[in-house]
């Protein structure tokens, strides 16, 4: 069941990605609907997180086309803010955390340019928003697991965009942590914002999301959460139903096929 | 007398070519030490090493083509051939199933010995300007001239310029590649800036240090000055001046005594000042790490004294009671030269003063006892209350935990707990 909306914020063609030729994601199409609370819902390995690097281009795509504020990408950065997972970098790095959220306020065209004290003020409004501002002089490798992930939304925030992106913002953190964001993301929402949040809790989900979207390499839903989270559904999207596909897919590794023929 | 006049020489930077050999290696040393800092931060330090052995075909190269000795000639070729190993590295890894560290160390060995096989090649071919080729290897400031450093020096400005214009650019992609990208940051320009400014730091040394060692200038510096510093702006600062200082020292003991290579000296060098870094780090360093676990252990015993002045006097009615050390054993079984030891420190705190050959608890000592007795039996009522531990397992947690608890979380055990009267084990809480 895939429902599609008018006026989308992000719209997906026949997506399809494969990593060392292993398709992970297959014939993916969607439209997402703005100003929503939305999570992308699926078991482990089922493609969530390369989806959200699809969107921001930093995984090769094997086809299909995305459109973001019915633009592409490179035209609309810097209405897009995208929160990677909190292992993907090395939180040994030299530095505090009010430089993490000043990177959020990055402009690549100003290339020699200093942070104003405007600037600075931002990042600091974003880090009192998120709690942090007490840790704003900490060095990062200091931080528990929530308080980097914080330290990460606060640069997010920093960047004063209309569609984040987020990849497990709630892994590894603890439950106060968990509904101090979640608490961040609704009045974001109330700001008119649109957040994409890859999830794996399915319980948490239906309380956090109003909109959908279920995933095992293809797509199995996409739509508003009551309508989306049925029995059958998340069935086919937990469920061992995709073995079909999934040889295939194997099949397709091994004999190094092209995922389209050129 | 001859060598009290060189060292003389040296210091005072009496002779044009002594100059020449310190401004030379001083900015190379600050070159490669700031740039390292990156490559060392991207997880690059393998890469500079393979960088390092693969310049040498390359400047063998170059001297088979020009016929000289020329700087510019020897770097060109160096530049090329660094770079290609780089190159190398990654193709190897993305399209073959290669992993990045056996990639390294293939390139490292075939471009060596490629280098090592040109050397000879050129040492036998009878050609009298091959002569000081083989210093390439380990390195001889000795032997840089005026054009050199003309060569060397503004290739290493080069670098330090590019570190300082392009600095937010270069921490963010060492920082987080994906992010970078994301808000429209050429990264594959950015990278392929530091891994090209890596190469040249790494070709300006040969002279200097020779292309065996020439990693150690750029990734030693670097780690020693992780140690002093949390900010990278003062990380960089830190290493370039490790760096300069550690060149210069380690050219000055090679000008004292005849033939001795310039490279082995300054890696020497660099290591000492790491492995200072390394004990004696504040924060950081081992000796640090020892001194803070001393001063827990001291805190702990000092605490567990006015437990047992506490225990004592709960006991007798009598706080102020006049105690024997080995009374202090038998409510708590302290060794005696510790025990002896932590009173001495607690009479200097004026927690209690020495009666004869006993001891006796001040008002504040009593204060201290009862306080980390109270804290101890509010802790064992927390994990019998919210943990559900049983209240006969919940002691040797609270030994521990009585030394950690700051004023701020005893207020908050207070205010959680509402301050009971009585532990698990009914003994009355001192407030």
């Amino acid at each position: 069941m895939i429902i599609h909306v008018e006026n989308p914020i992000v719209e997906v063609h026949d997506l399809t990605v494969s990593y060392n030729s292993k398709p992970v994601l297959w014939n993916v199409d969607f439209t997402l609907p703005v100003g929503q609370m939305i999570g992308i819902i699926g078991p482990n390995g089922a493609g969530k997180s390369t989806l959200l690097k699809s969107l921001m281009d930093l995984v090769p795509t094997s086809s299909g086309f995305i459109k973001l504020f019915n633009d592409d990408l490179d035209k609309v950065r810097h209405k897009i803010s995208y929160v990677p997972q909190r292992e993907s970098v090395d939180w040994d790095f030299p530095a505090s955390v009010m430089d993490v959220a000043l990177m959020g306020r990055y402009k690549p065209k100003n290339i020699f340019g200093r942070f104003t004290k405007e600037d600075k003020e931002i990042a600091a409004d974003c880090l009192k928003r998120v709690n942090m501002l007490d840790y704003a002089n900490r060095q990062i490798s200091q931080l528990s697991g929530g308080q980097q992930q914080r330290a990460f939304l606060a640069r997010a925030l920093a960047q004063q965009a209309d569609l984040y992106l987020m990849d497990e913002p709630f892994a590894g953190v603890d439950a106060a942590t968990e509904k101090s964001i979640v608490d961040l993301f609704l009045s974001m929402k109330k700001e008119g914002k649109t957040i994409l949040v890859v999830h794996h809790d399915l319980q948490s989900a239906i309380d956090y999301f109003n909109w959908v979207l279920l995933i095992n390499t293809r797509l199995v839903a996409s739509g508003p959460v009551k309508e989306v989270f049925t029995t059958e559904l998340l069935q086919e999207t937990y469920g061992g139903q995709l073995t079909l596909l999934s040889k295939i897919g194997d099949l397709i590794k091994e004999k190094q096929f092209p995922m389209r023929e050129q | 007398m001859n060598e009290h006049l060189n060292i003389l020489d040296f210091i005072l930077l009496r002779e044009a070519n002594v100059r020449y050999v310190v401004l030379g290696t001083m900015l190379l040393s600050v070159a490669s030490s700031v740039i390292g800092c990156f490559a060392l931060l991207r997880k690059r330090a393998l890469v500079v090493d393979s960088i390092s052995h693969s310049v040498l075909p390359g400047i063998c190269l170059g001297f088979i083509l020009s016929g000289t000795k020329d700087p510019l000639f020897l770097i060109v070729g160096a530049v090329i051939t660094g770079w290609l190993s780089v190159y190398f590295i990654d193709i190897i890894t993305r399209y073959s199933k290669i992993k990045a560290d056996t990639a390294i160390g293939l390139n490292l060995s075939l471009f060596f010995a490629i280098g090592v096989l040109l050397l000879t090649v050129i040492q036998n071919s009878g050609n009298p300007n091959q002569a000081g080729l083989s210093d390439y290897l380990f390195g001889k400031a000795a032997a840089i001239v005026l054009s050199d450093l003309y060569v060397f020096g503004s290739l290493a400005v080069i670098i330090i310029l590019a570190v300082v214009v392009f600095f937010k650019q270069f921490t963010l992609v060492s920082f987080d590649l994906h992010f970078a990208k994301t808000i429209g940051l050429p990264i594959k320009f950015y990278e392929f800036l530091l891994s090209i400014l890596t190469v040249i730091a790494v070709a300006i040394g040969i002279q200097t240090v020779g292309v065996v060692l020439m990693a150690a200038m750029l990734i030693t510096p670097a780690a020693t000055a992780k140690y002093w510093t949390n900010d990278l702006r003062k990380m960089v600062v830190i290493a370039a001046v490790i760096g300069a200082l550690s060149g210069v020292v380690g050219v000055f003991i090679s000008y004292l005594f005849a033939n001795m290579p310039t490279g082995p000296w300054i890696v020497l060098i660099f290591s000492m000042v790491a492995v200072f870094s390394i004990v004696f780090a504040p924060e950081k360093g081992i000796f640090a790490k020892y001194f803070r676990q001393k001063k827990n252990k001291k805190k702990m015993l000092e605490d567990n004294i006015l437990k047992a002045f506490y225990k004592l006097g709960e006991h007798d009615g009598d706080f102020f009671k006049k105690r024997s050390a080995e009374e202090l054993i038998m409510a708590r079984k302290f060794k005696r030269s510790l025990l002896l030891k932590g009173l001495r420190s607690l009479r200097k705190l004026n927690l209690l003063t020495k009666v004869n050959d006993s001891f006796v608890l001040s008002r504040d000592g009593m204060a201290a006892g009862a306080r980390i007795t109270k804290i101890h039996r509010l802790w064992e009522i927390y994990l019998t209350k919210y943990l559900r531990v049983a209240d006969d397992h919940v002691h040797d947690d609270a030994e521990t935990i009585e030394h950690i608890i700051t004023p701020d979380l005893e207020k908050r055990l207070e205010d959680l707990l509402q301050y009971p009267q009585e532990d698990p084990h009914n003994k009355q809480i001192p407030y």
